[in-house]
C-alpha cells in the first residue's frame, strides 16, 4: 500500500498510509465531537482533508475567491524575537507592505495590560505616530493575563497555593478580586489607546488563567463597549476550553468553567466584541491530520453559531499546526486552505 | 428516613456541612456505615472522578467534594468493623526526584484518600532510595509518580530501576502522572499505568486492587 | 508561517483590498462575505477582483487609498485613511482624532 508523507503534532516526519490518515481524521474529529458535543465532520469533508494530506504537493492553497482576512497578534515583537532590530513602527510597515497582513496590532514587550498601564501615556505617541504612517487597521493589543495579579506577581493571595492547603473559598475568592483589578486595567490602556485613535482593542490569550480571566475579559469588552460604542473589541482565546480554575464563575448565567469554542463565542457576542478568536490546541503526540480534523471540527462548530465574525488562531500549536519554532510549509499550508475551505469562518 | 442519594449529591457538590450532618443522621438512624460508605460517599466520589474526567468538574469542586469526604469517613471510621476497614489500599506517592511541583500529586492523593486508600505521602523531590524504603517500610501496594518537568521525567525510569534493583518491584504496581508524559513514555518505562488526571488516577488504582 | 498562510489563504492586505475589507468589519461587524461585497460595490470592482492585485492597485490608485509602493504626490499613510473612510463610507478613528487635533 501507497505511503504518504506526512507529520506528527510535534513536527516530526512519518510515513502514513491513506487508510491510517483516514482513520485519524475520523478518530480526531470524533475526540473533539465528543468533548464539544458537536457534530463530526462529514464524509465529504474527510475525503476532502485526506485529498490534500495525499497531495504530492508541498503547498496547498485556498481556491481563489475564498480568501480571508488575515490578522497578526503581537507581530511587532515577533520580527524583534528572531533578532531583526527594526522599531515597532517600522516593524508595522513591514507587515503592512512585504508580509500580507489585513490587519496589524502595536504591542508592547510584556504584552500584558498591567505592566503596560504605568507606560500607557508612553506607548500612546508611538501608537499615535504608526497611524500617521499606516495605512491598514491597527490594532493595540495586549493579554489579560490574570497571573500576574496574584504573589509574588501582585497583591492578591496565590490561589494555587491556597488551594493544596484546603482553602478553596479563600482562593475563589482571591480570583474574584484579581479579576476587579484586571477589568480596571483593561478598560485603562484601552480607554486611552482608544481615545489615541487605535482602530481596535485586542484582547488577546484571554482564559490563560481560567475562567476568572476569561470573565474579565468578557466584563472589560462589556465596559469599553458601554463607553465607546463604536469601538472594535477583539478577543481571542488563549486555549480551547475554559480552565476551572475558580470554577463556578458565571456570566449573563452560564457557567465559563468548561466551555470550548461555539460557547465561548456567545459568551464574547453578549459582551459586546466585534471579533472573536476561537482556538483548538495541538497534540504533540497525534498526527497532523488527527489535529486538523480535531481543530475543523470545533472551529466548523463556533463558525456555524457565531453572529459576530471569527477569526481561529493558526499561530504555532494551534488550529492543527505543528508545535515548532519554525512551522513546516507543507503542514501550515494545509491547516490554513483546509480551515478556511471548510469553515464558515471570516479571518485568521 | 436516611436518603444515600442524597449523600451522593451532597458529596458532589462539596457541601461539607450538609453531608456531614446527612451521615451523622444515616448513623444515628442506624444505617450500616459501609453501607453509608460504599452506596452514599463512595459512589458519589466515582462520579466526581468521572466528572473531573469529562470537563464537568474542576480541581476547586474536586477539592471541595473530597474534603466533604474526609470529614464523613471520620465520622465512619470508629463504625466501621475489621473487615469492613474503609482501606482499599496503601499508596506511597511523590514528585520525582529534582522537581519541586506538588498541585497534581496532591490532588491525585486527595481523590485516592477519598477512595479509600491509605497515601504514604512523600512530598515532593523524592530520591528513589525514598519510594524504596517506603514501600518496605509500608507494604504499600501502589507506587504514585509524578513529574511536571521534562527534565524530570527520566528519574521516573530511575526510580522503577531502584525498586527493581532492591527486589520490590514485582511487589508493587507503578502508576505515572505529569503534564509532560503520557502511556507511550509508561509504557517505555516499564510503568504500569498512566493516568492524565486526579479522576482517571483514582480509577486506576481501583482497577489494579480489584 | 505568516508568509505561508498569507499566500495559502490570505487576502493579500494593500497589495489588494485586504485591509478594506477588514476595516469594513472592523468598523461594521460584518461577515466576511458580507464585507467583500460591501467593499466591491463601493469600489465599484467584482468581488473576485477584491484579491487581483493588478485591478486593484489601479483602483487604489485611482481613488488614493494608498499603495505598496508609493509614488510621489499618492496618498500616503494618514492621507490615504482619509480617502479610505470617504469611499468606503465608515468612520475610521485616527481620521477623527486628527480631524480633531488639527481642528480642521
Amino acid at each position: 500500500m501507497d505511503q504518504f508523507f506526512h507529520r506528527m503534532g510535534d513536527g516530526s516526519a512519518v510515513q502514513m498510509t491513506a487508510k491510517q490518515i483516514m482513520a485519524d481524521l475520523v478518530e480526531g474529529s470524533e475526540d473533539a465531537a465528543d468533548r464539544g458535543k458537536i457534530p463530526p465532520l462529514a464524509k465529504e469533508e474527510y475525503d476532502y482533508l485526506l485529498d490534500i494530506f495525499c497531495s504530492p504537493h508541498k503547498f496547498i492553497s485556498v481556491e481563489p475567491g475564498r480568501e480571508v482576512i488575515l490578522t497578526y497578534d503581537a507581530a511587532t515583537l515577533k520580527i524583534r524575537r528572531v533578532g531583526v532590530h527594526v522599531d515597532r513602527i517600522q516593524a508595522l510597515q513591514i507587515y503592512e507592505k512585504i508580509m500580507g497582513a489585513d490587519t496589524m496590532e502595536l504591542a508592547h514587550v510584556d504584552y500584558s495590560y498591567k505592566p503596560v498601564k504605568p507606560i500607557a501615556t508612553f506607548e500612546q505617541p508611538i501608537l499615535e505616530q504608526a497611524l500617521l504612517a499606516t495605512h491598514i487597521p491597527l490594532f493595540y493589543g495586549a493579554q489579560p493575563n490574570l497571573g500576574l495579579y496574584s504573589q509574588p506577581d501582585g497583591p492578591f493571595p496565590n490561589p494555587s497555593e491556597l488551594m493544596p492547603m484546603g482553602k478553596i473559598k479563600e482562593a475563589q475568592e482571591s480570583y474574584e478580586a484579581a479579576l476587579e483589578d484586571l477589568v480596571k486595567d483593561i478598560v485603562f490602556v484601552g480607554s486611552l489607546m482608544y481615545e489615541s485613535g487605535a482602530d481596535g482593542i485586542n484582547l488577546d490569550t484571554a482564559g490563560a488563567a481560567g475562567d476568572a480571566d476569561f470573565l474579565a475579559t468578557l466584563i472589560a469588552t462589556e465596559k469599553l463597549k458601554a463607553k465607546y460604542p463604536d469601538i472594535c473589541i477583539e478577543i481571542g482565546m488563549a486555549g480551547e476550553f475554559v480552565l476551572g480554575m475558580h470554577s463556578q464563575l458565571t456570566y449573563k448565567g452560564e457557567r465559563l468553567a468548561g466551555m470550548y469554542a461555539h460557547q465561548q463565542v456567545k459568551m464574547a457576542e453578549a459582551a459586546g466584541a466585534t471579533i472573536f478568536g476561537p482556538v483548538s490546541n495541538t497534540n504533540t503526540s497525534k498526527s497532523a491530520a488527527w489535529n486538523l480534523a480535531r481543530a475543523i471540527t470545533f472551529m466548523k462548530a463556533c463558525g456555524e453559531i457565531a453572529n459576530i465574525p471569527i477569526h481561529p488562531n493558526m499561530g504555532m500549536g494551534v488550529g492543527g499546526v505543528t508545535v515548532n519554532d519554525q512551522p513546516p510549509v507543507d503542514v501550515v499550508s494545509r491547516s490554513s486552505a483546509a480551515m478556511t475551505t471548510l469553515c464558515r469562518l471570516d479571518g485568521l | 428516613m436516611a436518603d444515600l442519594n442524597t449523600i451522593t449529591q451532597a458529596l458532589i457538590a462539596g457541601d461539607k456541612d450538609q453531608v456531614t450532618g446527612l451521615v451523622q443522621k444515616a448513623v444515628d438512624e442506624n444505617v450500616a456505615a459501609n453501607k453509608i460508605l460504599n452506596e452514599g460517599l463512595i459512589k458519589g466520589m466515582d462520579i466526581v472522578g468521572d466528572r473531573m474526567q469529562e470537563g464537568d468538574m474542576f480541581i476547586p469542586e474536586v477539592l471541595m467534594s473530597a474534603r466533604a469526604m474526609s470529614a464523613a469517613v471520620a465520622i465512619l471510621k470508629p463504625l466501621l468493623g475489621e473487615d469492613e476497614s474503609v482501606v482499599t489500599g496503601k499508596v506511597v506517592i511523590g514528585t520525582a526526584k529534582g522537581d519541586m511541583h506538588d498541585i497534581g500529586k496532591n490532588l491525585v492523593s486527595m481523590m485516592l484518600e477519598s477512595a479509600g486508600f491509605e497515601i504514604i505521602d512523600l512530598g515532593v523531590d523524592v530520591a528513589p532510595e525514598q519510594f524504596v524504603q517506603a514501600v518496605k517500610d509500608h507494604q504499600a501496594q501502589i507506587v504514585g509518580l509524578s513529574a511536571l518537568l521534562t527534565t524530570t521525567m527520566p528519574m521516573m525510569q530511575t526510580t522503577i530501576d531502584a525498586l527493581k534493583q532492591s527486589g520490590v518491584r514485582e511487589q508493587v504496581k507503578v502508576l505515572i502522572g505529569g503534564a509532560p508524559v503520557n502511556q507511550e513514555f509508561a509504557d517505555k518505562i516499564g510503568a504500569d499505568g498512566y493516568a492524565p488526571d486526579a479522576g482517571s488516577a483514582s480509577k486506576l488504582a481501583k482497577q489494579i486492587m480489584s | 508561517m505568516a508568509i505561508t498562510h498569507a499566500h495559502a489563504s490570505g487576502m493579500g492586505g494593500m497589495r489588494v483590498a485586504g485591509d478594506l475589507v477588514a476595516r469594513v468589519q472592523m468598523a461594521r461587524g460584518m461577515k466576511l462575505a458580507q464585507a467583500k461585497a460591501y467593499v466591491a460595490e463601493k469600489l465599484a470592482v467584482d468581488v473576485s477582483e477584491l484579491t487581483d492585485p493588478i485591478v486593484m492597485t489601479e483602483v487604489r490608485t485611482d481613488l488614493g487609498l494608498g499603495v505598496v509602493t508609493p509614488l510621489p504626490g499618492v496618498p500616503k499613510g494618514i492621507e490615504a485613511k482619509f480617502n479610505i473612510a470617504r469611499v468606503l463610507d465608515i468612520d475610521i478613528n485616527c481620521v477623527k482624532r486628527f480631524r480633531e487635533r488639527t481642528r480642521f
